[in-house]
């Protein structure tokens, strides 16, 4: 089938299967910071914003994306750099690989989160996994982009 | 999960007559479970264009619309000001906030899936479910009643109910599926569920007889949950370590609710 996608507001038309996951057709159309990890809904790593809220694009069919807004880190430019520099001052950015969708849901955090706390942002990022940094370096980084000591 | 094909129909109507003539088509809630498994339909049929997204209040009662994500309703201030909180601790600890903004009410509920805590908490409180062809039927009958298979479900239905509700549960990491949930209710009577034992959420009978009788009996009707309920083995957690912890629970929630 056709689908016409609108992705960090510009629009790509693509022919899918029905049964594809928007994660699937991202990769394909070439929005490779959109990650494939575990594919079951669990590691994160396939996040992206769908009319503004983080998502996971394996668990999302990508027919149903047609009108709605899809934003992938590539999209946030120079919104995602000044996330990006807090965690890396850090020391706190290792392989990667979950980089990019956890850049995109600290993104959307603060503009959903009123009153952030440690709790709330720990609870918040629940979702997204990563394996080789212990959390703490990016925590701090995402602390100071939140507002919270 | 595979299909042949993908329709998104105009009205519930043309779904359900789709559902009805062809037995390999299948309703797509938030696919989040159906994506998991290898099986193959002949049509997808997705309602998400149909404006069932929605929680609405009334004066008497709550309607949520069965495509709305589990995670609006966690986070929705309407659903928050009721129940004491009961819907939303029944979810926030559902995998991630990104699972639960694209996982629906009504796959969690017409799937009836053992881990799905939302059912634990639903149970006790007064909540009917309406369906295309079936037409209205109470959750706690839908969720023992697996002849209601070739249906749609349309929306959840809450009464607004006063009093006070607990709910409490146990999980060996933070984002994982609950070893045990129990919810406990005191509107015009009280009412205890306990799901995910690991099998699908189920009222109390004995144990809540015994509390409606004497709300002082706290102890005697939590130890009865103990062989009320059958408990079982999975990678989680074993029967035999719920049926420890379930009465416990019990006893925490009806504390809360009688205090």
């Amino acid at each position: 089938m056709k689908l016409k996608l609108n992705i960090n507001n510009k629009f790509y038309n693509t022919n899918i299967d029905g049964d594809e996951s928007l994660l699937d057709i991202l990769r394909k159309i070439g929005f490779k910071s959109v990650k494939k990890g575990c594919d079951t809904g669990v590691c994160g790593v396939c996040s992206v914003l769908i009319n503004g809220k983080p998502t996971l694009s394996c668990q999302f069919l990508a027919a149903r994306a047609q009108g709605a807004k899809i934003t992938t880190v590539e999209g946030l430019g120079k919104k995602a750099d000044k996330i990006v520099d807090l965690i890396v001052s850090e020391g706190a950015d290792q392989c990667g690989y979950c980089g990019p969708s956890l850049v995109l849901t600290t993104y959307a955090m603060k503009k959903e989160l009123k009153n952030p706390t440690v709790e709330k942002i720990n609870h918040y990022l629940t979702g997204n996994l990563c394996r080789c940094s212990g959390y703490e370096g990016q925590l701090r980084g995402i602390k100071k982009y939140m507002g919270v000591k | 999960m595979r299909f042949e094909k993908f329709v998104q129909p105009d009205n519930l109507q043309t779904a359900l007559e789709i559902l009805k003539t062809d037995p390999d088509s299948v309703i797509l809630g938030g696919t989040t479970f159906l994506r998991l498994s290898n099986k193959k339909y002949s049509i997808g049929i997705d309602l998400s264009k149909l404006n069932l997204d929605y929680i609405k209040e009334n004066n008497d009662q709550i309607e949520i619309g069965a495509y709305t994500s589990l995670r609006t309703i966690e986070t929705d201030s309407v659903i928050n000001k009721y129940f004491g909180n009961l819907l939303p601790k029944s979810l926030e600890n559902l995998i991630g906030i990104q699972f639960r903004n694209n996982a629906t009410i009504g796959g969690a509920i017409f799937s009836r899936l053992g881990f799905t805590e939302i059912n634990t908490a639903l149970l006790v409180l007064d909540c009917e479910l309406e369906f295309e062809k079936n037409g209205i039927v109470a959750f706690s009958k839908f969720i023992s009643n697996f002849n209601i298979k070739r249906d749609i479900l349309n929306k959840i239905i809450i009464k607004k109910n006063k009093g006070k509700s607990s709910y409490k549960m146990i999980r060996n990491s933070d984002a994982d599926f609950a070893i045990l949930s129990v919810a406990v209710s005191n509107f015009d009577k009280i009412k205890i569920a306990v799901g995910t034992r690991p099998s699908i959420a189920k009222l109390s009978e004995k144990a809540s007889q015994i509390i409606n009788s004497d709300n002082n009996k706290i102890e005697e009707a939590a130890s009865l949950i103990a062989d009320e309920f059958k408990f079982g083995d999975d990678l989680r957690a074993s029967g035999k370590y719920r049926k420890m912890i379930a009465p416990i629970l019990v006893s925490r929630a009806l504390l809360e609710v009688l205090k």
